[in-house]
């Protein structure tokens, strides 16, 4: 076949196929009343939860066959890093998305991306629905006072599991203080084992731990205003924090590969029974049920208290997420009536069953839990304060840097003062 | 070798066709060209000179993002890690390409299944390479250190990617296993070039393979050393899979390289402004160091371009 | 290209030849090693692998290939990849010879200028707009979509595939084009019917390396596209064994599946590249 001949049937082929196409576009576009379709974006990809959230979701499209629910997913890192902005800024924006309360709730507020859902809340005693602590400013889920998420999840972002059998072994109890913690990192490594194991590698794991550690030994003000960049990391309480990271360290309390090591090999190294603590958040509940062996026998503590003087002495480290309703939203109604459905107390019941911590009153008491969970459903309703983590409240970049610092510590590589003093050289070009 | 005046250009003579219409030969690729490459290069430059946070509006900053890039010690200290892996790959991937190249330079059964075999892992996909070689370096299960203790080295046995001296170490070896087999083919091409005859003559004069290889191979393989060379270069500099995939910059950001940061500082953190900046830094180091590297490559009659 | 080689079929005749393949043999074992346990442990079960890493499984699993075939949506990202990569391939070459073809044989204005303006994409790092491309992408509407891919391969390998085809076209002899052309054909036609056969092996072989490093691409692949149904092969991997990252049984099998069909390819297209490389180098 001559190259024009074939140039030619190349033309042909390619009009006939976009002809095609737009006809076939054409048809299912006239097919009779669509119901709407509202899109629902968000990074659960599997697990109970995702199985849960299905389910919810078949039964609204069942009690409402006018509308369907779409879900666009993306695994946590894409999705905070480009999938979410991508959709948002597109042409065709999803109805509902998640989001983190905090930092980024507000900036969507401010630029515009989520709907302010005042009036709705209001409306039949929604907002009362859920517990109280939800909507205290240190949550970040107001804007200037008004809602822009409605809530969907605590979580716990730290707390430290155990191995119970290993525990046992050692005579060890779930420690009260810190110096009882210390002291049974110490036994623990004298026989050998690995204390505690952190996978570090994207710093959050340890520097999650090490902001909780911080906030309960800086006084609240300073630690706000040294993340704000108002006063400068290098104080007493912050190397405080820091030189507790490093008596760890000395104890022989870390694993060797802390610092190249994932976060979930690192979960999957505790699950392996090849380390006595893992520090890390309430979302291990799900991932021991999928990946831990069967009798896997694991209990939770809340960090130890260190210093009886400092008023969040007791405090849980946490935080909220939420859905929003997009500002430019087609079928706000219909969002809304999602979310509203979303947050019936059965279905949040069935949504804490899953492994999640309903933010809605009184679904926690009536879900059927397993004991870790309702022992982390405990510590968040006994807690004397919630502290969210620094990388939801301020800025990523110095969250980052702080957890940078702290990982310098538990590796040996920087004394406590000389993080601080990095840390403060750091971040002074974000001003 | 013609002097090297022409650019390259075999030159048009008179007589073959006007001017303006055989620009069209050339519209389609600079199209795409100009959309896709220079357009975005104009625009980096731009945002480069705001403090964009990827959703608001852009500020205008002028070169502060410029002057926090060079008190920022984490990115001066990647062009650190970057050239010593650059350095590392002309010592595994290129050195070890060109002996490889000789050694399995033979036509007898077997070599062309050896050299297809040594070639292999340049076609694996880097994520692939990444993924696998994080598990052999693993502290706990991973391969390197099971047989190490399999031969009674259990002191040998160390968290490879975890520690500064040994994790970007690592990453060149890995880097060296996946493309020295693209220099070995490249130098091969090359080898088989050269007449059987100038060996021949050698060794009835008495000298053997290495001076063979000294005095021969080398000195006509020049040009493709500073090839593989220039390739090696560039290529290291916008060095991210591996680095992605394996360490990601970690432990302490002692594998942190200009793009790896570059995306931590673009993405993670939502500074593009920033981000952008350092590309642009970037581009011009990289382009500075190709053009004085063909300058010299130039100079010493190996190359015209 | 001359060729005075033979290529004899008996075995290495003396010791120093023997000495020679050993030597490379146990240097090639060694680097293929790694591939290979990753093959043969993606058939254990993941407990297996923690117990005894490098032994061979005590019964072959081969469903754990169905399930990373599953799981990892493999039939999907395969497709994608191979749309970009073909698209991506073929509109490069064909634009890349178009030019080459100017730039080494015709007359036009700025001709000096616009070579040089193509080989800075040599110099350039991709990710040197990486970022501004992405937002360009996405004022585009092209986010998210294969055309993203396909456009952003085509254009950055255009430089090297122009460099290369620029170079080879200086290579050939001029006379069937002269020749063509004192019989009146013009331009166009010279290149359909009389260069265009002449340098097949050239575009082969810069098709073939072009493949290879489109198909393996990751940062583009990364960043533009961020839906499961548009996600090629080296992205979707990467992702999967974020997931399943301790469930190396599962991840091993995901990669060998994706790792054996370019192999195949490679070995059978080999002999393509090395004739091509030798020919097509700039010299």
């Amino acid at each position: 076949m001559g190259l024009r001949a074939g140039l030619r049937s190349l033309a042909i082929g390619l009009i006939a196929g976009a002809a095609f196409g737009a006809a076939a576009l054409a048809f299912g576009q006239g097919a009779g009343a669509e119901p709407v379709e509202i899109r629902i974006t968000h990074s659960i990809t599997g697990g109970t939860q995702k199985d849960a959230l299905d389910g919810i979701i078949a039964d609204f499209e069942k009690a409402n066959p006018d509308i369907k629910v779409k879900q666009v997913v993306f695994d946590d890192d894409q999705y905070s890093d480009t999938g979410l902005i991508t959709q948002l800024k597109s042409s065709t924006p999803p109805d509902i998305y998640f989001q983190w309360a905090g930092f980024p709730m507000q900036r969507d507020a401010k630029e515009g991306f989520a709907k302010d859902i005042s009036a709705e809340m209001d409306a039949g005693g929604w907002k009362d629905s859920f517990l109280p602590s939800v909507w205290s400013p240190s949550m970040g889920m107001l804007y200037e006072g008004h809602p822009y998420l409605v809530p969907m999840t605590l979580d716990i972002t730290n707390v430290i599991w155990f191995n119970k059998k290993t525990f046992a072994e050692n005579g060890l109890k779930e420690p009260a203080t810190w110096d009882d913690f210390m002291a049974a990192v110490k036994i623990l490594a004298a026989k050998g084992e690995t204390p505690i194991v952190i996978g570090n590698q994207e710093l959050w794991p340890l520097g999650n731990w090490a902001s909780h550690i911080a906030s309960r030994v800086v006084e609240p003000a300073h630690y706000d205003a040294a993340f704000k960049l108002q006063e400068p990391f290098n104080q007493p309480g912050f190397e405080k924090a820091l030189t507790l990271i490093d008596d760890l360290r000395k104890a022989g309390a870390f694993n060797k590969d802390i610092a190249g090591l994932g976060a979930d090999p690192a979960m999957s190294t505790f699950f392996q029974e090849a380390a006595a603590m893992h520090p890390i958040g309430s979302w291990l509940v799900p991932s021991a049920n999928e990946m831990a062996e069967k009798d896997f026998d694991y209990g939770v503590f809340n960090t130890p208290l260190i210093d009886p003087a400092n008023p969040t002495k007791d405090s849980v480290i946490g935080t909220a997420t939420g859905f929003a309703v997009h500002a430019k939203s087609a079928y706000p109604k219909e969002a809304i009536a999602f979310l509203k459905f979303f947050t019936q107390l059965d279905n949040q019941v069935k949504w804490a069953e899953a492994g999640s911590f309903s933010p809605v009153k009184g679904a926690m008491d009536k879900a059927k839990l397993d004991d870790k969970t309702k022992q982390m459903a405990d510590m968040l309703s006994n807690a004397g304060s919630l502290v969210p983590p620094p990388d939801t409240t301020y800025p990523v970049a110095v969250a980052e840097s702080y957890y940078q610092a702290a990982a310098y510590v538990a590796g040996g590589e920087k004394s406590p003062k000389d993080a601080l003093v990095w840390l403060d050289d750091h971040v002074k070009g974000m001003k | 070798m013609r002097a090297a005046r022409n650019n390259g250009l075999g030159g048009g003579r008179p007589g073959e066709g006007a001017g303006i219409a055989n620009l069209l030969f050339v519209i389609p690729a600079l199209t795409l060209y100009a959309l896709f490459v220079l357009w975005p290069l104009a625009a980096s430059l731009y945002y480069s000179l705001t403090d964009w946070d990827g959703i608001g509006q852009p500020r205008w900053v002028g070169l502060a993002n410029f002057a926090r890039a060079f008190d920022d010690d984490i990115h001066l200290a990647s062009y650190l890690h970057v050239t010593l892996y650059i350095l590392g790959t002309l010592v595994f991937e290129v050195s070890f390409g060109l002996v490889m190249a000789v050694l399995l330079n033979s036509d007898r059964p077997g070599f062309a299944l050896l050299r297809g075999l040594f070639f292999s892992p340049v076609v694996l996909s880097m994520s692939a390479a990444g993924v696998l070689w994080t598990f052999v370096f693993d502290y706990r299960t991973g391969l390197v250190n099971a047989m190490l203790k399999g031969m009674g080295l259990s002191d040998w046995a160390q968290p490879w990617l975890s520690q500064p001296a040994t994790a970007l170490l690592c990453v060149m070896l890995v880097s060296g296993w996946k493309f020295a087999g693209f220099y070995m083919i490249l130098f091969f091409a090359a080898l088989r070039r050269i007449p059987r005859s100038l060996y021949e003559a050698a060794t009835l004069e008495g000298a053997g393979p290495l001076r063979q290889f000294f005095s021969i191979t080398l000195p006509l393989l020049k040009q493709n050393i500073l090839i593989c060379g220039l390739l090696a270069v560039t290529g290291g500099f916008a060095g991210f899979d591996l680095f992605f995939t394996m360490t990601n910059g970690q432990p302490y950001n002692t594998t942190e390289v200009p793009v790896t940061w570059i995306v931590k500082m673009g993405f993670d953190s939502d500074q593009l402004g920033y981000g952008i900046a350092l590309t642009v830094i970037l581009t011009v180091v990289v382009s500075l160091i190709s053009l004085l590297y063909l300058r010299f490559a130039e100079r010493s009659h190996a190359v015209e371009y | 290209m001359r060729s005075s080689i033979r290529t004899p079929r008996n075995p290495p005749k003396t010791l120093g030849e023997w000495l020679q393949f050993g030597i490379g043999a146990v240097i090639v074992a060694g680097m293929c090693f790694p591939a290979f346990w990753m093959t043969y442990s993606s058939f254990k079960t993941n407990r297996e692998i923690f117990r005894a890493p490098y032994a061979l499984p005590e019964t072959w699993h081969w469903e754990n290939l169905t399930k990373a075939w599953e799981d990892g949506g493999l039939g999907g990202l395969y497709l994608n990849s191979i749309i970009v990569t073909a698209a991506s391939v073929i509109l490069c070459a064909f634009f890349a010879t178009l030019a080459a073809y100017a730039f080494a044989r015709l007359e036009f204005p700025f001709r000096r200028v616009l070579y040089r303006v193509f080989l800075i994409g040599l110099l350039l790092p991709p990710p040197a707009v990486a970022i501004a491309l992405f937002t360009q992408l996405r004022d585009m509407g092209l986010l998210n979509t294969l055309w993203a891919l396909i456009f952003a391969n085509a254009a950055w390998t255009l430089s090297i595939t122009l460099f290369l085809m620029t170079g080879y076209f200086r290579t050939l002899k001029r006379e069937m084009e002269e020749a063509a052309r004192l019989e009146g054909a013009d331009t166009l036609r010279v290149f359909w019917y009389v260069v265009l056969p002449l340098v097949k092996p050239a575009m082969i072989t810069t098709g073939i390396l072009n493949t290879i490093n489109i198909w393996n691409e990751l940062m583009f692949a990364l960043l533009f596209i961020s839906d499961d149904a548009s996600r090629t092969l080296p992205a979707g991997i990467v992702r999967f064994s974020g997931f399943h990252s301790t469930n190396y049984a599962l991840v091993f099998a995901a990669l060998t599946i994706t790792t054996v069909p370019i192999m195949l390819f490679y070995f059978i297209s080999q002999r393509h590249v090395i004739r091509g490389l030798t020919a097509a180098r700039a010299d």
